[in-house]
């Protein structure tokens, strides 16, 4: 009797609303919303294996929009408001396991689309899934140019491409006095960081600088100071690595050891985060990144929050002092990308997200969000960072740098 | 020639590393006849209890090494007794899949206390060191070597002087004739397991100060662990010593030093060379002939 009753209040109460809804369009014009269907959205995403860091921060970056939207209700498609269940699986850091996984959260889970794991490799062989299964996928954390020369329709990156991930600093290096000459660079096997590697070496000679040493090493390697050794032999005036924070960390310990006394050093993945100003100290000063995003980047967000806003709400969600740093931003923004597009096709069904997602041109906290026609973001420009005094300050371009590269590094011995 | 020799010096200076990680490995293999997966697991155990007490209490991770080596010789005790003992006598494929399992429970359990944040002990001492006509020699991966040495001398010395490393020996030699004279069998295999462990720590320690941990790091740390005692050959400390300098010397020189191949072939000629002394000396550099 007690289920019965229940039922028959939930009828009567859902006619007063489909009701009182019709009665509000009709009367006021305003579009009042109903509440549809929860909206299910799959994310592999490397919570554990060696990535599980950069994966971590992915991760916050989803959450701190799941949090915003479904406090707005929910996404709102042609006036009904979608709530979203965000479902995660570790891929381990795994490529192919993140391909099986994103197979089962669209199978078993019905996720009606995806978000990009971590890392460029994983999100390469999701693509492929998303592709197959016509499943748009947007991601923030797969720079790769690999994944997007594919041909593929569903998979769309918010983030500039690797290509770019170093030659910010390259072009801040040209104007740096005295000018440094000579650049080594050590990349890790992967197809991203060889992406960024190959375009530093292309490009350095650009800019007049000379690349004295260039090679490769596993990826996740610890043992790295034979490199390092070989990059100090040549006396270079630019260190620069593209590999992951691991590898950064590894390196720096050993130019440090090896008294490899660089003028300018630059990693592309690593100093972002705070684990790097944790891990090294001081010694993590005077250490440059590129940066998809700093708290420093001004845009105009035409929705969702301010870059100010974002980092208050990042610290007050996550009970943190530290500022977000990109992998978080570049994630959310990947969100933020799939939720316009959802509106703006004002439909769920995956052919009219992905045709909006093509179309798409917004801005963001994160900056312009929009895709050439291979589904990459190259609208949105690099920034660079330093590490000063155990802070990060953007320091390039002049135009959003809050503070001037501190150039050059002193010696080993004289800090 | 300058650049060779400091590469060689970096080669038997990472090759000590490799000699702490590969000493418990190769006990616990030798004698418990257990490939044990979860060591690198053991060995991040002990890097991170290095690391609370350099972070937590400003203790050099140097002076925190024989507390680590205490609590890991504590833990490895009570998991041979509580679990790895009950598979003893079992099949190797059923060790090995415990011994797994065991590697899952560690790394997932420092993951919810550390999660996947990465930590390093940075003492103010790190990255100096001396050099040499331009050869540099950091001070922290030279204490590193003389620790892993020290380590390598102390359970040699344990195993051949002691009453209670004739009896681990007497166990891995023969079991049952062993159990026959009067050796508890029980506490022969948690007594190698826990000694096994504390090198374990040790090796963990001197890993925290050279490179960033995480929770998984240490899986790569039970393969070179495994390279090494198949390479410096089963049974004998000396051999795991050997083994885990000439690894680290041809890891080194391998990523380096052979013009045209980039370190991306430092693995490849690492294996190539297991594999050529798998043929040429299939009892391992130095090990005994079976």
């Amino acid at each position: 009797m007690m289920g019965g009753t229940t039922r028959f209040t939930g009828v009567v109460s859902l006619a007063a609303v489909l009701v009182l809804a019709c009665g509000g369009a009709a009367g006021g014009g305003t579009a009042a919303t109903t509440t549809g269907e929860d909206l299910v959205i799959g994310a592999p995403m490397s919570l554990t294996g060696s990535q599980s860091k950069e994966g971590a921060l992915a991760r916050q970056g989803y959450d701190m929009w799941l949090q915003w939207i479904n406090q707005q209700g929910g996404i709102n498609v042609k006036g009904v408001k979608h709530r979203v269940q965000l479902k995660y699986e570790d891929d381990t850091s795994k490529a192919d396991i993140s391909a099986q996984l994103a197979q089962k959260l669209i199978t078993e889970e019905k996720a009606q689309f995806l978000l990009g794991p971590y890392g460029s490799a994983t999100t390469a062989s999701d693509a492929v899934v998303a592709e197959k299964n016509s499943i748009p996928m947007v991601e923030g954390n797969g720079a790769a140019q690999a994944i997007f020369n594919q041909g593929y329709k569903y998979v769309f990156g918010v983030l500039s491409p690797a290509n770019v991930y170093l030659s910010g600093v390259l072009d801040m290096a040209a104007t740096l006095r005295p000018k440094p000459a000579t650049v080594a660079m050590l990349a890790a096997d992967d197809n991203f960081s060889q992406e960024v590697a190959k375009a530093v070496v292309d490009y350095a000679p650009s800019k007049g600088f000379q690349v004295v040493y260039s090679d490769k090493y596993p990826n996740g390697s610890t043992n790295l100071s034979g490199l390092v050794a070989n990059a100090k032999a040549r006396n270079p005036d630019i260190v620069l690595n593209s590999g992951h924070l691991q590898e950064a960390i590894a390196i720096h310990k050993a130019a440090k050891d090896l008294k490899l006394d660089a003028k300018l050093s630059a990693y592309s993945v690593g100093p972002s985060t705070p684990d790097f100003i944790v891990a090294l100290g001081k010694d993590a000063n005077y250490v440059f990144d590129g940066s998809q995003w700093t708290p420093q980047v001004k845009s105009t967000a035409s929705f969702y929050l301010s870059s100010q806003d974002y980092v208050a709400a990042y610290k007050k969600q996550f009970n943190t002092q530290d500022d977000p740093d990109y992998h978080v931003a570049e994630s959310t923004a990947a969100c933020l990308a799939l939720q316009k597009a959802i509106e703006n096709a004002g439909s769920l069904k995956p052919d009219k997200v992905r045709d909006a997602l093509a179309a798409l041109n917004v801005s963001t906290f994160f900056g312009q969000i929009r895709f050439d026609s291979r589904g990459i973001n190259t609208f949105k420009p690099m920034v660079v960072e330093q590490i000063q005094d155990g802070k990060h300050h953007t320091v390039w371009p002049a135009n959003v740098a809050d503070a001037t590269p501190q150039y050059p590094t002193p010696s080993w011995s004289g800090r | 020639m300058q650049l060779f020799v400091q590469q060689v010096v970096l080669g038997l200076l990472i090759g000590g590393v490799y000699v702490a990680v590969a000493i418990g490995f190769s006990l616990v293999w030798g004698i418990l006849n257990i490939v044990n997966l979860a060591h690198g697991a053991l060995v991040i155990v002990g890097a991170y209890l290095t690391w609370l007490l350099f972070a937590r209490a400003r203790i050099d991770p140097f002076a925190a090494l024989p507390i680590v080596a205490v609590a890991l010789f504590a833990f490895g005790y009570a998991l041979q007794r509580a679990l790895i003992n009950r598979v003893i006598r079992a099949p190797l494929f059923f060790t090995l899949l415990l011994t797994f399992g065991v590697n899952l429970m560690i790394v997932n359990a420092l993951l919810v206390v550390f999660k996947s944040d990465f930590r390093s002990v940075t003492p103010s001492y790190s990255g100096s060191g001396f050099g040499v006509a331009g050869v540099q020699v950091p001070y922290i991966r030279l204490a590193a070597l003389g620790v892993a040495v020290a380590v390598a001398a102390g359970v040699g010395g344990l195993l051949n002087r002691t009453r209670t490393g004739a009896a681990i020996q007497a166990v891995g030699a023969d079991r049952e004739a062993a159990r026959l004279v009067g050796i508890d069998l029980r506490h022969v295999y948690a007594l190698t397991f826990a000694v096994a462990a504390a090198c374990a720590g040790v090796a963990g320690g001197l890993i925290s100060t050279i490179q960033a941990i995480t929770p998984t790091a240490g899986e790569p740390y039970t393969l070179q662990a495994f390279v090494v005692v198949v390479l410096g050959g089963l049974g004998r400390v000396g051999a795991t010593v050997v083994g885990g300098l000439v690894f680290g010397l041809v890891e080194t020189l391998g990523q380096t030093m052979v013009p045209g191949l980039g370190a991306g072939w430092a693995n490849a000629i690492a294996f190539a060379i297991l594999v050529l002394v798998l043929i040429v000396r299939p009892q391992g550099l130095m090990g005994r002939v079976a």
